[in-house]
């Protein structure tokens, strides 16, 4: 049991970041599923990849969990695609994790860098 | 949930193919625009994509469930398990099927009898007025001038009718000569019933005078489809009814056949002088209805009736100086359902059929369980595994349930099919006796939806339990012990405890039909006075044959002769009322030597028969002699029953008595002496009796009896032949045979032992089915410790005896509770029905009986495993 426990935590863990990545990314207006990994990967200088076995089932998900919404649309090369954008809900949902992932991402900083936290701040 | 729910599985799975394909269409468009050509920015596109399929399967499992596909996942899931055990899924569904049938055909009896509502307006409001004397049925019988009096003097009906039921002798242009039930009616009988008429006008006021009526007649929707193919044109056709010539006025609306229940009239004739009982003061002929005012309560009528009732006594003192008169009383019973009759005969048997079809579900319910839990127990390995990989509890108990649910579908269809047949072969039964009903085995709304409800409590009632037990399995423990021998004590007990119940209800069932079947053949073994056996009954119409009395009586003689001389007749004789079907007339009279009380009831069965009667019918002659065709032209002679004798003479001797009839001064002597029969009702002791010879009395009937040497149906031909050689304007009008006709007057209890003891058979062979299901699943469980115990030393016959040790246990557990039911179930069955021989210990001694044998056949075969187990197979098993 316990096993399978930390297990999740890890899964949800990685998924809560690329939730977070996507709903950032679309603060800038509707994107289509490409349009969103290729923002990430050059938003990020090409550090991180969003993976497609992943991309896809989060943005389901976070469809789903009403986060965003999508509808067909045309890109500006006549290709037709299906766009997410932000619901009220998303918006929201981006600033709880933002806050997190700050809180987080900082007491990281201060176990890997013990010293230098100080001086930083 | 969003929109999820509303979009098909199949729409979305395009989109994300689609989405999918925009998505590489896009980064390859990418690729070539960096210069890439079109084929290597696809390779590239591909690669880096990934595997598609994986992708759109990771995402679809995004999508979730709604509840309309977990739905449909269970019935699949639990498709694929019934089809993977088709031994258990048969027997499940067989048993159920057999259980809802026979509930579906017992309740579709009683929703004709008892529940489905007359085709008429507010039928709530309609009642039947009946008569009661004391320590007899009571009768919806009356004459016309009691009907008339409580017609013009009653303040809480608003309309009151009167119906005289009646076989009519039709014909017709076109119409071939039939025999058409129907009544004669008050004018006023289809606007008090508000029936009306899809065709033409009711009869109504406008149809003359009650002395003088309108030679009019409606007939029913479907006589008039069968007879006249629906012709409009109907209306104002001319028809024959009983030799009498009448206009077709209406026809009835399709549902309307009468006031009976499940009896169809077909013709209605306004009531009058052209019934024969009309211009007579016959006292019970008129079956009455009527409807209450509005807002008048039952209670109010009856009040009102018990008043108006008085004159009806006053009228039968008259004629009756019987004291019991005095304590007739007047019954006002509702009559929404329909007039009373059949219901007075077959409800109660049909209540306790009831009851008796719910024990055979509830043992179907039990068998069912106990499959589902024996194999639930096979598949706690699968069901464990399904927990781990993250199946709620909820989730499981509901498939458990959607698969019983189905179970008890597919055996509620089932059942249905098989209630149809039933419904057929109960209806058959019924018209083998002397009411005319018409059972319908038609699916009715009522009856569907009780069906269909008895199959939803069902699937719950037998699925709930064991679902909650698969649901409950804890899957640590269970993978690592499955299939080998750890069980809990618990789960052992509730199986055991389910086969207890079977057994219990089966030796409720079984003594219940034991008790029935006992009740039937002390009926049939009873002594009736006469040899039911080997008696041919000729029915003769001599209605329009143009000989007059005189002629008749001659020719009657001569035909008696002729009918002697065929080969295989023993004796030929003619009655007017035939044993087991009618008391016939009865009359007051003075008989010489014995003081009559003032007040006493002085009545005597009368009945008119030929020579040799006696002896062709089996009734012995006690003292005298028989009558004889001298007897004609002489002083006047009857025969009486032993039972007259008691009552009147005592221990001294009758012959050469007489007897005299009240407004009759010639006297009749007393001949001879015969032993008493059952005359109406064989469940009733011999009334007195005392017969006439037709033929002195210048009487002619028509019921001639014959005793055979062979079988009567074999000289049946014969005898048609000889009667139209010698009367040849003289038709035969039915022949049957005595045993057929006293059949005909024991239909309810051949009814109950049949049906009684078909379910306890079957109620038998499902706890046996249980019963071996659980003991072979045991042996099956336990075979490495069957296996060790004889590698130890233990012989093969204790392993066989710890089976049906087993067994026994079991049984004699359910014995513990099931015979305390039964003898409750025994009292409760006599307390509806008379004269059940419940003093006898021998039908609950039976089931026991049946129920022990029925245990023991069912663990043979398991007992046999166990004893084979090889030592060295059970530990390799291991």
């Amino acid at each position: 049991m316990a096993k399978r426990e930390r297990y999740r935590n890890r899964i949800e863990m990685l998924q809560g970041t690329l939730d977070m990545l996507i709903l950032q990314t679309l603060r800038w207006g509707p994107q289509h599923g490409y349009g969103i990994g290729q923002a990430i990967r050059a938003g990020s200088g090409d550090v991180l990849q969003a993976e497609t076995g992943s991309l896809y089932p989060a943005l389901h998900r976070l469809e789903k969990q009403g986060w965003i919404e999508s509808e067909w649309g045309t890109s500006e090369h006549n290709q037709r695609a299906r766009y997410y954008q932000l619901t009220a809900a998303g918006k929201k949902q981006l600033t709880r994790e933002h806050s997190q992932w700050n809180e987080v991402s900082a007491a990281i900083a201060r176990l890997m860098n013990p010293g230098e936290g100080e001086g930083q701040a | 949930m969003s929109k999820w729910p509303l979009v098909s599985r199949g729409r979305r799975n395009r989109e994300l193919e689609e989405e999918i394909q925009a998505h590489l269409a896009m980064a390859a468009r990418d690729r070539m625009e960096q210069g890439d050509t079109p084929h290597a920015a696809e390779l590239a596109v591909r690669r880096e994509f990934g595997n598609r399929t994986l992708v759109q399967e990771v995402t679809r499992e995004m999508w979730g469930w709604n509840s309309l596909e977990t739905l449909w996942q269970d019935v699949r899931y639990a498709l694929r398990g019934m089809r993977r055990t088709p031994g258990f899924t048969a027997v499940a569904v067989v048993s159920l099927a057999l259980g809802i049938g026979a509930n579906t055909a017992i309740f579709s009896l009683i929703n004709t009898l008892m529940l489905r509502m007359l085709p008429v307006e507010h039928p709530g409001q309609l009642v039947e007025l009946l008569f009661k004397a004391p320590g007899q049925d009571h009768f919806n019988a009356f004459s016309l001038q009691s009907y008339e009096h409580y017609r013009e003097h009653n303040h809480v009906f608003s309309g009151l009718i009167a119906s005289a039921d009646t076989p009519f002798a039709v014909h017709g242009d076109g119409l071939e000569p039939e025999i058409v039930h129907g009544g004669y009616v008050t004018p006023n009988y289809f606007s008090v019933l508000g029936v009306h008429p899809a065709l033409g006008r009711p009869i109504g006021p406008e149809d003359g005078s009650a002395e003088s009526p309108a030679d009019v007649a409606v007939v029913s929707w479907s006589y008039w489809r069968s007879r006249f193919n629906s012709d409009r044109a109907i209306v104002g056709r001319r028809i024959i009814v009983d030799e009498v010539p009448v206009t077709i006025v209406g026809v009835a609306p399709s549902e309307f056949v009468g006031l009976e229940p499940a009896t169809r009239q077909d013709i209605w004739l306004p009531l009058g002088p052209h019934h024969p009982s009309y211009a007579t003061t016959a006292r019970y002929w008129l079956k009455l209805a009527a409807r209450l005012k509005p807002g008048v309560s039952i209670e109010q009528a009856r009040a009102e009736m018990a008043v108006l009732f008085q004159w009806t006594i006053e009228d039968e003192f008259k004629t009756n100086d019987d004291r019991s008169v005095r304590d007739w009383k007047m019954e006002v019973q509702p009559a929404g359902a329909g007039l009373s009759h059949l219901r007075d005969q077959y409800a109660k048997p049909a209540l306790l059929l009831m009851g008796v079809v719910a024990l055979l579900l509830l043992i179907a319910c039990t068998n069912v369980a106990s499959l589902l839990l024996t194999r639930g127990a096979a598949r706690q390995r699968e069901m464990a595994l399904r927990v781990s990989l993250g199946a709620g509890r909820f989730r499981l108990l509901r498939q458990g349930l959607t698969e019983s649910l189905l179970l008890a579908a597919a055996g509620g269809l089932l059942g249905i099919l098989l209630a149809y047949w039933g419904t057929g072969a109960l209806a058959r039964i019924i018209a083998s006796g002397r009411e005319r009903i018409d059972l319908q085995a038609r699916p009715d709304l009522v009856v569907l939806l009780f069906t269909a409800g008895v199959a939803l409590l069902t699937g719950v009632l037998f699925g709930l339990a064991p679902a909650w037990r698969a649901s409950g399995c804890a899957p640590a423990s269970s993978l690592r012990d499955a299939g080998r021998a750890g069980e809990t004590r618990l789960r052992r007990l509730f199986g055991k405890s389910l086969v207890v119940t079977q057994v219990a209800l089966s030796v409720a069932l079984l003594s219940a039909a034991s008790l029935f079947v006992r009740h039937l053949s002390n009926l049939e073994r009873l002594d009736l006075g006469f040899h039911r056996d080997h008696v041919l009954l000729v029915d003769l119409n001599p209605a329009n044959s143009g000989y007059d009395r005189e002629r008749l009586s001659r020719a009657y003689q001569e035909l008696l002769g002729r009918l002697e001389a065929i080969p295989g007749v023993r004796s030929a004789t003619i009655c007017a009322i035939l044993p087991a079907s009618g008391v016939g007339a009865m009359r007051p009279a003075t008989v010489e030597g014995y003081q009559a009380k003032p007040g006493e009831r002085r009545f005597l069965s009368e009945n008119w028969v030929a020579p040799k009667y006696f002896e062709t019918l089996g009734i012995p002659l006690r003292m005298g002699r028989d009558f004889s065709f001298q007897d004609q032209g002489r002083l006047r002679v009857a025969i009486v029953n032993q039972t007259l004798v008691r009552y009147f003479f005592g221990n001294t001797n009758p012959i050469g008595k007489h007897i005299t009839f009240d407004g009759d001064d010639r006297p009749f002597e007393i001949v001879g002496v015969v032993g008493d029969m059952k005359s109406t009702d064989m469940r009733e002791p011999a009334l007195r009796f005392v017969y006439f010879n037709m033929f002195q009395l210048g009487r002619n009937f028509s019921q001639f009896a014959l005793r055979t040497a062979v079988d009567p149906a074999a000289v049946a031909g014969e005898v048609r032949r000889t009667v139209r050689a010698s009367l040849k304007t003289v038709p035969v009008a039915g022949v049957t045979t005595l045993a057929d006709v006293v059949d005909a007057s024991i239909v309810p209890e051949r009814l109950m032992a049949m049906l009684s003891g078909l379910f306890g058979g079957l109620g038998a062979v499902l706890a046996a089915i249980g019963l071996y299901g659980l003991l072979a699943y045991t042996v099956a469980r336990r075979t490495n410790e069957i296996g060790i115990r004889m590698a130890l030393g233990a012989t093969e016959s204790a392993m066989s005896r710890m089976v049906l040790g087993d067994a026994l246990g079991m049984v004699s557990a359910g014995l513990a509770i099931g015979v305390p039911l039964a003898l409750w179930g025994k009292s409760f069955a006599a307390s509806l029905i008379q004269n059940l021989p419940v003093k006898s210990g021998v039908p609950v001694v039976f089931g026991v009986a049946a129920m022990i044998a029925v245990a023991l056949v069912a663990a043979y075969v398991p007992a046999r495993r166990a004893a084979r187990v090889e030592p060295v197979e059970a530990l390799r098993y291991e």
